[in-house]
């Protein structure tokens, strides 16, 4: 008798589905845009020795020689603020977008124990998303008032749902297979089961729904910025370049140019890569 | 209909009670404390104290939360700290302009969804399909203020046919009424359309992939009645559950683009109360913007059961 040799192999199969889906012209156009999008964050220090909170007597200037991209109504050097302004916009998200992921699927893993931590957990969500989006930020910054770890928190906050519907979904469809059922009557307790069998399988839409939340995170630096309620002035965000912008657009059209390309970038760039890991997964 | 409203009421009951006591808990961790605040550096503790008792602040924190709740049923919600003027008044004066723009945006979100929707689900040559595929993605990926920014750049100072912001009343004079409204509008509702059409669009290819589709084609039936009298009501419902979460984005979004173009909304003075500490008006505001929320979800279960007849309302 013959044994069929099964192609599956399973550490390799999902990291390849990743990798197929990002190789499509979605994944390599967002990989790029958020690619040389966070390279000038990173490289700030290096690409300009110009400090970006540095005042002088030439406001409003428009791009060219000593300023790449011209100066803010208040003097500074729009391409070093630019740059670290996309540098603090990493910063930010980076740290709140791991925070709240983790937030999130704890509390799924919680929910997924018991009855009674289900409906709780469940009721908190609802909470959560019954402020939504920004009145989530400004209920918390009526508290802690305008600042970069307020920002963090209210991204973090506003991300805790959304990964720990995703991950609530997968366990409760995830649960119920087969393999997890026989892992259960092979003897492995209910912890071992939910960690080594259920969860590794319900990680799939984690991922995308990383990609996604990195995008609504620049959009809530962006909107808090624009309340005045985010990271505290001089120090440059993408949000609060492009807010001060607003009142010279009829003048100074430029000003805007560059923070708005930043962020257009960054976010298009984050939503074409969760769009290609999707579908790669679904394939 | 009856059991279905006291089956889904709690849950939404319970989520108001929990975030009208979550709003009321926040502003107390706020430090300081609001009478000396209002009574100003050089009050007598007498002067603080007499504020204070004024405004129920030396009562049990429990009893505050009462009477707040209390009062906002009676519809009584005191004065303002810094603003100025009763809340109730404020509220008002914002109300009317919100409104206008949130369903000014509302409206648009189902004219651009519907047709962007049918469009890609039945495009016959693949480039309008990918077309409408990128047009909702890049639309759905640019924040508000980007959209803004751009349209302010393109509509009011290239082209000058529309006003940079500000707003008139659509009672007084309602042409006017609508270029101010106009792009604040669009704005708002740009975002919501996108996710709107693709759900849409996924929705009525999957109902023409159906076999009564497959069926009504054998039969002769055209391809147009097939789409809008077949495919898109099945698709419905589903998307009414999209349209209900997107006008809690709405409320949302209309903050910041009330901040874009100078509206004078609600959102406006929800940033005005949070800015200048005038807890009354954020704690009030806080708590229509998540009853509206809650409202909201509430019909859209609603109006889900009653376009679709295989949900009983039992």
């Amino acid at each position: 008798m013959t044994v069929l040799a099964l192609p599956l192999d399973s550490r390799r199969r999902p990291r390849s589905r990743y990798l197929a889906g990002l190789r499509t012209w979605r994944g390599l156009t967002g990989l790029a845009l958020v690619g040389v999008v966070a390279l000038a964050g990173l490289l700030a220090p290096l690409l300009t020795d110009t400090d970006p909170n540095a005042q002088s007597a030439l406001a409003l200037a428009g791009p060219g020689g000593q300023h790449p991209f011209g100066t803010d109504d208040l003097g500074r050097d729009l391409f070093s603020r630019v740059l670290h302004g996309i540098g603090t916009d990493l910063a930010i998200i980076l740290t709140a977008v791991p925070l709240g992921a983790l937030l999130g699927c704890s509390a799924a893993l919680i929910a997924a124990t018991s009855r009674w931590a289900d409906l709780t957990v469940q009721r908190l969500f609802d909470l959560l998303l019954s402020f939504p989006g920004l009145i989530l930020g400004l209920a918390v910054t009526a508290v802690l008032g305008p600042g970069r770890w307020p920002v963090v928190i209210v991204i973090a906050l506003a991300e805790i749902p959304g990964f720990g519907r995703q991950l609530r979904a997968g366990l409760l469809v995830q649960r119920e297979r087969e393999y997890a059922l026989a892992a259960r009557v092979g003897g492995a307790s209910r912890a071992r089961v939910l960690l080594r069998h259920v969860v590794p399988n319900a990680v799939d839409p984690l991922i995308v729904q990383s990609a996604v939340a990195l995008s609504i995170g620049v959009f809530i630096e962006g909107g808090l910025s624009f309340l005045g309620l985010g990271v505290r002035p001089p120090e440059p965000t993408l949000g609060s370049i492009l807010s001060q912008s607003v009142a010279y657009l009829a003048t100074n059209p430029t000003f805007a140019a560059a923070p708005l390309a930043a962020t257009t970038a960054l976010v298009l760039g984050f939503t074409l890569i969760a769009e290609a890991l999707n579908r790669g997964i679904r394939r | 209909m009856r059991s279905f409203l006291l089956k889904r009421l709690p849950s939404g009951l319970l989520v108001l009670a929990l975030a009208s006591f979550t709003v009321f808990l926040l502003l107390r961790l706020i430090p300081g404390d609001p009478a000396t605040t209002l009574a100003g550096p050089d009050a007598s503790p007498a002067t603080v104290a007499a504020i204070r008792a004024q405004l129920g602040l030396d009562q049990p924190l429990f009893g505050q939360y009462l009477s707040w709740l209390g009062h906002l049923l009676s519809g009584d919600l005191g004065p303002s700290y810094a603003i100025g003027g009763q809340v109730a008044d404020l509220i008002g004066n914002g109300l009317a302009a919100t409104a206008q723009l949130t369903a000014g945006a509302l409206l648009l979100v189902v004219l651009i969804a519907l047709p962007l929707a049918v469009l890609g689900a039945t495009a016959r040559r693949r480039p309008v399909a990918a077309a409408v595929q990128a047009v909702t993605t890049a639309v759905l990926a640019v924040p508000p203020f980007v959209t803004g920014i751009v349209l302010v750049l393109v509509f009011a100072v290239s082209l000058g046919l529309l006003p940079a912001g500000g707003h008139e009343s659509l009672l007084d004079a309602p042409d006017l009424a609508v270029q101010y409204l106009l792009m604040p509008a669009v704005c708002l509702a740009l975002p919501s359309a996108a996710v709107l059409a693709r759900y849409l669009k996924d929705g009525i290819e999957r109902a023409l992939a159906e076999d009564y589709v497959r069926t009504a084609t054998a039969l002769g039936v055209s391809r147009r009645r097939i789409v809008w009298q077949h495919a898109l009501p099945n698709a419905l419902p589903s998307a009414v559950t999209v349209l209900g979460l997107q006008i809690g984005q709405l409320i949302a979004g209309a903050v910041l683009v009330e901040r874009i173009f100078a509206w004078p909304g609600l959102g406006q003075l929800i940033e005005q109360g949070v800015l200048r500490r005038d807890y009354p008006v954020v704690q009030d505001l806080l708590l229509l913007v998540v009853a509206v929320y809650v409202a909201v979800q509430l019909l859209t279960d609603l109006v889900y059961a009653w376009l679709d007849p295989r949900i009983r309302w039992e």
